[in-house]
């Protein structure tokens, strides 16, 4: 990098690194849905702890005094917010390895839609983080995040309208699929703040 | 005997120079964690050595020679109420520029004494002290449009590490203006007396400056760092490389000028831009009364002293 010094370099190889392991466990996710296939979700849940030492490496290097505090500040914050959305990835391995009944095809083909959307939001993310990197144009990536968030969102209440018309076989079976749903539905959410945070980043020392 | 009063003055001055001056230079690199405070000082003292060494001369003339004629009583109560009145200052954390302490007092003790004080001299320093922070808030505009338009182009990543290298140089700009205007300031009347040559007051004087600064400022330039890098690099970089240029000519012409006061023009050029409202006018006010007071107290002190305390034994 033009002027860089390593520590800043070393940082932003991180964050990409960090990244990949959201796009890897999207990936794995969707895989481990559509073929209930455990192996692949619990490699989720490695792959969360893999983003928690990414993480824990960014903010050290930060703390040593990579980058000025304007970007330091947000740059740390993206780096939560990113692990923040391997964190929900897990909770949704968990909760679907744990689901006490299977889920009925209709349901699960919504599942796997908002999984596919998760997985193209989080190439989306990485795109923007590159243009953002290589003073490309970010508008294009950041829109395509939104655009697809609003995408899961209305699949989620239309997932919602469809599992009120059934019944419930208990009141713990209800709440692991609700649970499941919610954060499942969030993940989206989490990745259009963590586009947000490139806006800010792009913006913050001008 | 006598030249003890004015060299242990001179001596305290930068002493006080070097605990409350460093933050201009290096503040904002401190606080944004692009040196380290240890690193900063070492730094700091070789440029104001380097300064004082090379350019320290023509303020040094300015002050010692051209403005008052110079004797023993003359210098040695001159530099002893400026030495009184800024550590006073720094102590109270009143905003008091060392340079205008310094004319102040030395016009004062000049025109009590009886001595011949130059007013186009005098003049010609005043004037500067308008003029500087003036053309500070011009250049800083056109630096933060220049920025604007340059940066634009540029990658986030990439115009950081353009910054981090510009506040750096920035603070090499500030910490030489420190030894070649502030304290050559402070070491005209000693070095054109006579007690001093230039190179021993450069050394002298430099040392002094560091201790200073290696004791006393690191509260200080954390401050000053962390507060501005927090509020924005970008605009406080403007504001400090504009000032830094505009003490660097007036040094060049001779003239003692405060960094501070151009910072402080800098930074109400940047406001400007922003838009007035982000100016705070009780501050402004606050600067300026300071602005205004400064000299004529010091002029007062030496005029009553001169004239109350020591004129049956002169």
């Amino acid at each position: 990098m033009f002027f860089g010094s390593r520590r800043e370099e070393e940082v932003i190889k991180l964050v990409k690194e960090h990244l990949n392991t959201v796009l890897q466990a999207c990936e794995r996710f969707k895989v481990g849905i559509e073929n209930d296939d455990a192996e692949s979700l619990k490699k989720v849940c490695e792959l969360e702890k893999i983003g928690d030492a990414l993480r824990r490496d960014i903010a050290s290097k930060l703390y040593e005094g990579a980058f000025i505090p304007a970007v330091r500040v947000n740059l740390y914050r993206f780096s939560e917010v990113v692990d923040e959305i391997l964190d929900t990835l897990e909770d949704c391995a968990i909760e679907y390895m744990n689901l006490p009944v299977k889920l009925d095809e209709d349901v699960k083909s919504y599942c796997i839609t908002i999984a596919e959307v998760n997985l193209k939001m989080s190439r989306d993310l990485i795109s923007a983080f590159e243009s953002l990197e290589k003073k490309a144009d970010l508008r294009d990536a950041t829109l395509k995040i939104r655009t697809r968030e609003e995408i899961i969102d209305k699949v989620k209440h239309d997932l919602c309208r469809f599992l009120m018309q059934r019944d419930v076989e208990g009141f713990w079976v209800g709440k692991i699929v609700s649970d499941f749903i919610v954060s499942l539905g969030s993940v989206s959410d989490l990745i259009e703040d963590a586009g947000d945070i490139i806006q800010i980043l792009n913006v913050s020392m001008r | 005997m006598l030249i003890l009063i004015p060299l242990i003055s001179c001596i305290l001055i930068a002493f006080s120079i070097g605990s409350n001056d460093t933050s201009n230079a290096f503040g904002i690199s401190v606080g944004a964690g692009i040196i380290t405070f240890r690193k900063a000082v070492y730094l700091l003292g070789v440029l104001v050595f380097i300064g004082a060494v090379l350019q320290g001369r023509n303020v040094m003339r300015t002050v010692g020679k051209e403005l008052v004629a110079l004797n023993i009583e003359i210098l040695s109560l001159s530099l002893f109420v400026s030495a009184f009145v800024i550590i006073i200052a720094n102590w109270k954390k009143l905003p008091v520029s060392s340079h205008q302490a310094i004319i102040g007092s030395l016009v004062g003790s000049g025109f009590a004494f009886g001595s011949v004080v130059r007013v186009d001299t005098l003049l010609k320093i005043v004037e500067s002290w308008i003029v500087s922070p003036i053309s500070a808030l011009l250049l800083a505009v056109v630096v933060y449009k220049l920025m604007e338009i340059v940066f634009r182009r540029l990658p986030v990543f990439k115009v950081e590490s353009i910054l981090r290298m510009l506040l750096i140089l920035n603070g090499i700009i500030i910490a030489y203006n420190t030894g070649a205007n502030e304290l050559a300031t402070a070491l005209g009347p000693i070095v054109c007396y006579g007690i001093l040559t230039p190179l021993q007051a450069a050394i002298i004087g430099t040392t002094m400056l560091w201790l200073g600064a290696f004791l006393l400022s690191e509260r200080v330039v954390e401050t000053v760092g962390k507060g501005i890098t927090s509020l924005d690099a970008f605009s406080g970089f403007a504001a400090q490389f504009a000032a830094g240029i505009s003490v660097l000519i007036f040094t060049t012409l001779g003239m003692p000028v405060s960094t501070t006061y151009c910072i402080i023009g800098g930074i109400i050029g940047v406001g400007m831009l922003k838009g007035v409202g982000t100016i705070k006018s009780s501050l402004l006010r606050r600067i300026m009364v300071s602005w205004v007071v400064t000299p004529l107290l010091t002029f007062g002190i030496c005029c009553a002293i001169a004239k109350i305390v020591l004129s049956p034994y002169v």
